[in-house]
């Protein structure tokens, strides 16, 4: 299982490099944001007891987040076109892992993401953001986002097994995505949201992965923080993967 | 090397794709399964694959169950679905390297397997290209080759020739045989062409509403339906009638009918027959003008075998299978056969369509037309792959119309009609 999702991730990968633009298009969503909201929000730090110094410090991690959103929620896309192309019969008549069919579109995805989400940090850092750029605490950082890939990809590969359509996927993706975004503190600090939102923050799995990466990248780093929101994150990348694979499963068999 | 026992398939949605089909496929067998789309060719041949499951029946795919050891029959067998499966974005090799790691093959046996398909199916030179650069035909073959990487004792082949052109298409025909001959390959294929049929099986199966209609040689189930047509132009018969009732009273002869001064004969053997009936005419003092004679096709097992149920489930069945047939492009079998609508009562159009289909077919034959005679009033057609293009039949049915008989009922009329 282990070669074969080896020999399918490297097809995809392989895939992705030979269209480096397509991968980077998701890209420019982030980095608009990271610039509007980082200039429109400037003048938030001033309130009083702002977590941080300047507002772009506090939104860093919150962007790195959204890139994974955006980067992965789409990544069924790619299987109904599989699907409809033949490909995926043809893995599926050779004996190769069920499993790692999934398994390996999804780690691809999830790398994606972490490479883009290291594009977004780089940017970051021009605009002056002061996050903490120790590498063992950006290692733990991209830890999160790489589980948070996985998690979204496998929810919208899931999500195109029960669906078989794309137009309602991506749908679907919009849909998941924003509420996610903004019933977190990704862009906003808990004490400054209203309750019912911070209420809904507490179930939401986006909540505890920008906590974790936050923790992470703060000049000083708090670990226990961390280790709270990566376990959630893992147990929902866990989950979400069982999930998918199940539905793959269910529909091809 | 295949065997299948009433296996019965009902999807989700109800739609029951399989019924009690049973066939079996012995090795070094191209066996053909014919049939309109949604006849079920494709359910069938995905159970077989073991890409999809089924409710009841028993498949055995190279001596192991597909139900219960799936992984043994996946290693014996190859596929090539309906839809390319190669990836575009990547090269013919690494298509080929891929599949090759997927089967559980060494770095070195997938490096002289690779030369050993891309000399075979001279792709060469192009096997690091990109696919998408690729013609149809390339990559039908390219396909081919990714399903016999793992050297399977089976190769199943669906639709293998959709959407190719005529050229490719015999080309791909070639290497199917070859396939079959020289490296012993048990190949089942599904195809709704019957040409291919024809031309590329041992057997063939007709395939309707999930069941087998029949099976056997394409040959042998030709020669069932009717034997021979054989066809005497005369120069102004002066007793149509008496000359047709002498005649059918020969033997051999199954029926007779007229078409103005053309006597079409329905015979067991057309060959032997022809000369009898000659000396037979002039015993009588009637000049023959011309004589040609033509084999039935699988067009007409088909059209005898699966006639009667689509008949009767025509109407509760939505667009019927000939139509979406015919929706297929420049392909489509009755592409050029259908009556405009001002030719036509608009409100038994389709029924009168199928009836002309129907007698068409069975008044022109197209292939295997052997002509004695340089005036021949025979649709010329010389044994053209695509259908569309060697229909000619209207003109032909035109010309007549306007010598007097006029409507397509007369027209329905015509010999050794089922309606």
């Amino acid at each position: 299982m282990i070669a074969d999702t080896w020999y399918l991730f490297n097809k995809y990968m392989k895939i992705s490099m030979r269209m480096p633009l397509w991968s980077l298009f998701s890209l420019i969503q982030p980095l608009l944001w990271l610039i509007i909201f980082g200039s429109l929000f400037k003048y938030f730090a001033n309130l009083p007891n702002f977590p941080t110094n300047t507002y772009i410090d506090y939104f860093v991690p919150g962007v790195l987040i959204m890139t994974v959103l955006f980067g992965s929620s789409w990544a069924g896309v790619s299987l109904l076109r599989e699907i409809s192309a033949g490909t995926v019969d043809k893995m599926l008549v050779s004996p190769a892992s069920r499993t790692s069919i999934v398994l390996s579109r999804v780690i691809h995805s999830a790398a994606q993401v972490v490479i883009q989400a290291l594009i977004v940090l780089v940017a970051a850092w021009i605009m002056g953001a002061s996050t903490n750029y120790n590498p063992i605490y950006l290692f733990l950082a991209m830890l999160v986002i790489l589980f948070l890939g996985i998690a979204f990809a496998s929810l919208s590969n899931g999500l195109a097994m029960m669906l078989q359509r794309e137009e309602p996927l991506v749908i679907l993706g919009n849909l998941m995505t924003l509420p996610l975004m903004f019933f977190s503190s990704a862009m906003v600090p808990q004490q400054f949201m209203p309750g019912w939102i911070h209420t809904l923050s507490l179930i939401n799995p986006i909540e505890y992965a920008v906590d974790a990466v936050r923790a992470a990248l703060s000049p000083t780093p708090n670990l226990g923080d961390f280790y709270i929101g990566f376990f959630v994150t893992f147990g929902f990348a866990l989950a979400t993967l069982y999930w998918s694979i199940s539905a793959f499963r269910a529909i091809r068999d | 090397m295949i065997r299948v026992n009433n296996l019965t398939k009902v999807y989700r949605s109800g739609t029951q794709a399989l019924d009690q089909l049973s066939i079996q496929i012995d090795e070094s067998e191209i066996f053909a399964l014919l049939g309109p789309n949604g006849a079920g060719k494709s359910s069938a041949i995905k159970i077989l694959t073991t890409l999809s499951g089924f409710d009841e029946g028993e498949v055995t795919v190279a001596g192991f169950n597909v139900d219960t050891h799936p992984d043994k029959v996946r290693q014996s067998i190859g596929y090539v679905a309906q839809e390319t499966g190669v990836d575009y974005f990547l090269t013919g090799r690494e298509n080929l390297v891929l599949q090759g790691h997927l089967y559980r093959m060494t770095k070195k046996d997938i490096t002289t397997r690779i030369d050993e398909l891309s000399e075979y199916f001279s792709l060469n030179e192009a096997l690091d290209n990109l696919v998408s650069s690729y013609s149809g035909g390339m990559r039908r073959k390219l396909d081919i080759a990714t399903a016999l990487i793992h050297r399977p004792k089976i190769l199943f082949l669906d639709e293998p020739t959709l959407g190719l052109d005529t050229q490719s298409r015999k080309s791909l025909w070639e290497y199917i045989e070859k396939l079959n001959t020289e490296l012993g390959l048990t190949i089942l294929l599904t195809t709704h062409y019957l040409e291919e049929a024809d031309k590329l099986s041992h057997r063939v199966a007709i395939i309707n509403n999930g069941k087998i209609k029949i099976a056997g040689n394409p040959e042998e189930l030709k020669n069932q339906i009717c034997g021979d047509v054989v066809s005497l132009q005369f120069d102004a018969p002066e007793n149509k009638q008496d000359l047709s009732n002498q005649l059918k009273k020969l033997p051999f002869v199954k029926d007779v009918k007229w078409e103005m001064d053309k006597l079409h004969l329905y015979v067991s053997n057309g060959a032997t027959s022809i000369p009898p009936l000659i000396d037979h005419c002039h015993s009588v003092n009637e000049k023959v003008q011309n004589v040609a004679f033509s084999h039935p096709t699988l067009d007409d097992v088909f059209i005898q075998q699966t006639g009667s149920s689509i008949d009767s489930t025509q109407e509760d069945q939505g667009p019927q299978w000939w139509e979406k047939w015919a929706g297929k492009g420049n392909n489509s079998k009755w592409a050029k056969k259908w009556p405009s609508e001002n030719e036509v009562d608009s409100s038994s159009e389709t029924k009168l369509t199928e009836k002309d289909n129907k007698n068409s077919n069975e008044q022109w034959p197209k292939e295997d037309t052997t002509e004695w005679n340089n005036e021949n009033q025979w649709p010329k057609d010389n044994n053209t792959e695509n259908h569309a293009e060697s229909d000619n039949n209207w003109p032909e049915n035109k010309e007549w119309q306007k010598d007097g008989q006029q409507s397509w009922d007369e027209k329905s009329q015509w010999p050794n009609n089922k309606n």
